[in-house]
């Protein structure tokens, strides 16, 4: 018979580091949100003062407008790193000339650190002196300039973010394409099934499970950018995403309590959304079945 | 004759032997004092500017030969090297030996009792002493860095003003100068006056124009993404309007009029409503751009004049390999309204900002002793005067007189000279021990002024009532 005590005593290792860089963090950010703490305050000492930064934050213009531009940033570029992502793993689950040269180069964003892609895309839309701008200017008479446009700024975010992630929902994506056995799609067809009805009714269920874990992955990942948009605008208007706002509280602002609510109730909110999407699209599969 | 040439020949000979002999000295006294610390690491932050990147690429190799202990200097850009300062500072975690102190920030560290205090230090340790530093020697931007006391917290590294600069090629050009006194009735000319370099910035803009130019008539460090747009706002242009100490009166507690403040007062809604129209004659890149874009835009050419940190003068006045402007760059005092110069001159007021910064060490280094060693030695008086021409900073009074800078200055249009002689005339921040904490909290009002989401007026109103909030916030204020 089997020890348990063996079992605990090899996780030990792994659950303490979990416990100390984990979940010790996070109930300190827990403590410090129910306190005002500022260094630079004439005050500089932790003041217990209850949910008053979080009352604070329903009705900072700053942190709602950070809220509603990230879900924006993060439908938009999501929703197309999802639909790219298919189509192209799609197309890589055939054969085409050139198809392994054409895996490399579209894997190659992924291994760029999110700072480098914020940097080259800096240097590519710079006003002045980027080659867009420039070349948007003189072909098509456009003034591209991310510095006086938020709306500008806000969707060359979303278009790094596709660059930059697309290819990991492709490689995901294949991968649950790959795994779908081949005798369900055969039948479908027997039975008379169109592509999109053998698409909707057979491919999808079976990529449910990879589609729900790429898309929580992008979610949290869209939630807390902040390293490549910072490069890219420095978090300016139509860029200053919550990830950016709390950078600012807690850091150049050292407003350690504030920010640490802020940070709670981004968390809230992102397993909220996460959970609402798992509910939809499980939820409606499921009633679907029956 | 021969007696002569023997005599001067001896002379010389001496003058070598000697100057060996105390070169040698010296060498000894910072290995000797340096002994006990050779082979340990100190480490630094700093912002990646053209004096810090002197620091990192010239004088930490140079310590390290003398004295055996190695510098890691990290350059990085300014809001990272606030954080990464802070943060160590705060948490007490001892990374980083010695810490870059910009003028504005030394208030709050101070009140945070973040520092060693250098002069109290050096006393304690009198074996480590170094004889040819001198406190002393250093100008008056030193007095930033001391308490009430008169000891110093800081060891200046950097300090210069932001300076008028303007294209002389194109100033001095027959017939540029020709085409402006027709249109305008008056001759071209570097600005006196805003009026007159609203006019500069329009010909100029409709000259690059007609010419199928990469040229504006005015530099704007007007970054919508960046706390650079409310500085030049707040301590450039402001105070050349007559707006002084960030329209905060820190006695009243408040930023607003009403109780005692200016930010959102008549001078204030003027300085920016001026500023912004200077957009209009801005390059492109005017709204994405900090101080170094600002620098770059000049040096490019692609401004016939603007408001530049003092830091960028030298390079972009002789360095061939980064800038197109060589040989052609004017210097002059920004400009300023009526009365300004006047209440400077008084001491009533100044006309912009004296920025600069120092090297301190934090209470929660692990080397103070050999970082003490390391910022005698930048703050000695040998390594000044090259360093000055590299990175366009003096901190020694000495340093003005030394002959390297003297031909500098003359290839910098009389940088040095003006640094020097009207220096006094410029100021640095206000002693806020809250200046970042309430400089967030202005930046997004000036920022959608820029994007023109807000009015001059409101801008600056909603502004003055955030301060406000923020200053009660933070207990500083009615």
């Amino acid at each position: 018979m089997r020890n348990p005590r063996t079992g605990w005593l090899l996780l030990s290792p792994t659950l303490i580091i979990l416990l100390l860089f984990g979940f010790a963090p996070f109930l300190y950010v827990l403590f410090v949100g129910f306190n005002q703490w500022n260094v630079f305050s004439a005050d500089d000492g932790l003041v217990f003062n209850g949910l008053d930064n979080f009352r604070r934050l329903v009705f900072d213009a700053d942190f709602l407008h950070s809220v509603g531009l990230t879900t924006r940033f993060a439908i938009f570029a999501i929703g197309s790193e999802v639909v790219l992502g298919f189509v192209l793993a799609q197309m890589l689950t055939r054969n085409f000339p050139g198809k392994s040269l054409f895996r490399i180069i579209h894997t190659l964003p992924l291994m760029v650190a999110p700072i480098a892609v914020g940097a080259i895309w800096r240097l590519l839309v710079i006003p002045g002196f980027g080659p867009a701008p420039f070349f948007l200017d003189r072909w098509f008479d456009f003034t591209y300039q991310i510095g006086s446009y938020p709306d500008q700024a806000l969707w060359t975010a979303v278009i790094m973010d596709v660059w930059h992630w697309t290819p990991f929902v492709t490689l995901t994506m294949l991968a649950g394409l790959s795994a779908i056995p081949r005798e369900p799609v055969e039948q479908a067809k027997v039975d008379g099934a169109n592509r999109l009805q053998v698409f909707w009714y057979v491919t999808l269920p079976f990529l449910q499970p990879v589609l729900l874990t790429t898309v929580f992955i992008r979610i949290m990942d869209a939630i807390r950018t902040v390293d490549e948009v910072w490069m890219l605008a420095g978090g300016g208007p139509g860029t200053r995403f919550t990830g950016i706002y709390i950078w600012r509280v807690v850091f150049p602002r050292t407003d350690y309590g504030y920010g640490s609510s802020i940070s709670l109730i981004t968390l809230y909110l992102t397993i909220v959304l996460c959970w609402l999407l798992f509910i939809a699209i499980s939820g409606r599969r499921k009633g679907e079945v029956e | 004759m021969k007696k002569r040439f023997t005599f001067i020949l001896l002379i010389a000979f001496a003058l070598l032997a000697n100057m060996s002999l105390v070169s040698a000295d010296m060498h000894d006294w910072w290995a000797e004092a340096a002994a006990p610390y050779a082979g340990e690491t100190i480490r630094g932050v700093s912002e990646s500017t053209p004096p810090s990147n002197y620091v990192a690429d010239v004088l930490a190799a140079q310590f390290t030969e003398l004295t055996g202990i190695n510098v890691e200097f990290e350059t990085t850009s300014w809001d990272q090297m606030y954080s990464k300062a802070i943060n160590d500072m705060e948490a007490n975690t001892g990374i980083y030996d010695f810490v870059y102190i910009e003028q504005d920030i030394i208030y709050s560290y101070l009140a945070q009792d973040y520092l060693v205090n250098l002069t109290q230090f050096a006393a304690d340790n009198a074996d480590l002493a170094y004889e040819h530093y001198d406190e002393s020697a250093f100008t008056s931007f030193a007095d930033y860095f001391k308490n009430a006391d008169g000891d110093l917290f800081g060891v200046p590294m950097e300090a210069f003003v932001k300076v008028y600069l303007y294209r002389k090629d194109l100033f001095e050009d027959a017939d540029n100068m020709a085409a402006f006194e027709a249109e305008y009735g008056y001759a071209l000319a570097p600005a006196e006056n805003f009026d007159q370099y609203r006019d500069n910035a329009a010909f100029f803009t409709a000259y690059g124009e007609s010419m199928d130019m990469d040229l504006w008539g005015t530099t704007v460090q007007a970054s919508t993404g960046h706390p650079a747009s409310t500085y030049e706002f707040l301590e450039s242009i402001g105070p050349s309007f007559g707006l002084y100490n960030w329209g905060i009166n820190l006695d009243a507690g408040s930023a607003q009029s009403a109780n005692g403040g200016s930010l959102d007062g008549d001078t204030a809604v003027e300085a920016l409503s001026y500023w912004l129209s200077m957009l209009e004659y801005a390059p492109p890149e005017a709204t994405s751009s900090t101080w170094d874009e600002v620098a770059s835009t000049f040096a490019a050419g692609r401004a016939a004049q603007g408001w530049v940190y003092g830091e960028n003068a030298a390079w972009i006045a002789t360095d061939d390999s980064r800038s197109a402007v060589t040989g052609n760059v004017g210097v002059r005092l920004p400009v300023t309204a009526p009365g300004v110069i006047e209440a400077a001159e008084m001491g009533e007021g100044y006309i912009g900002y004296y920025d600069g910064g120092a090297f301190g060490i934090p209470h929660s280094s692990r080397n103070k002793e050999a970082t003490l060693l390391w910022l005698q030695f930048i703050g000695q008086p040998s390594v000044q005067a090259e360093w000055a021409a590299v990175g366009a900073r003096i901190t020694h009074t000495a340093t003005f007189d030394d002959p390297l800078i003297a031909e500098q200055d003359a290839k910098v249009d009389g940088y040095y000279t003006l640094l020097e002689e009207q220096g006094p005339l410029f100021a640095g921040a206000p002693p806020f021990p809250f200046h970042a904490q309430v400089r967030e909290i202005i930046d997004p009002f000036i920022q959608r002024a820029i994007l023109g989401e807000l009015s001059p007026a409101d801008a600056l109103s909603q502004a003055a009532a955030a301060v406000d909030e923020e200053l009660s916030r933070l207990g500083y204020g009615m």
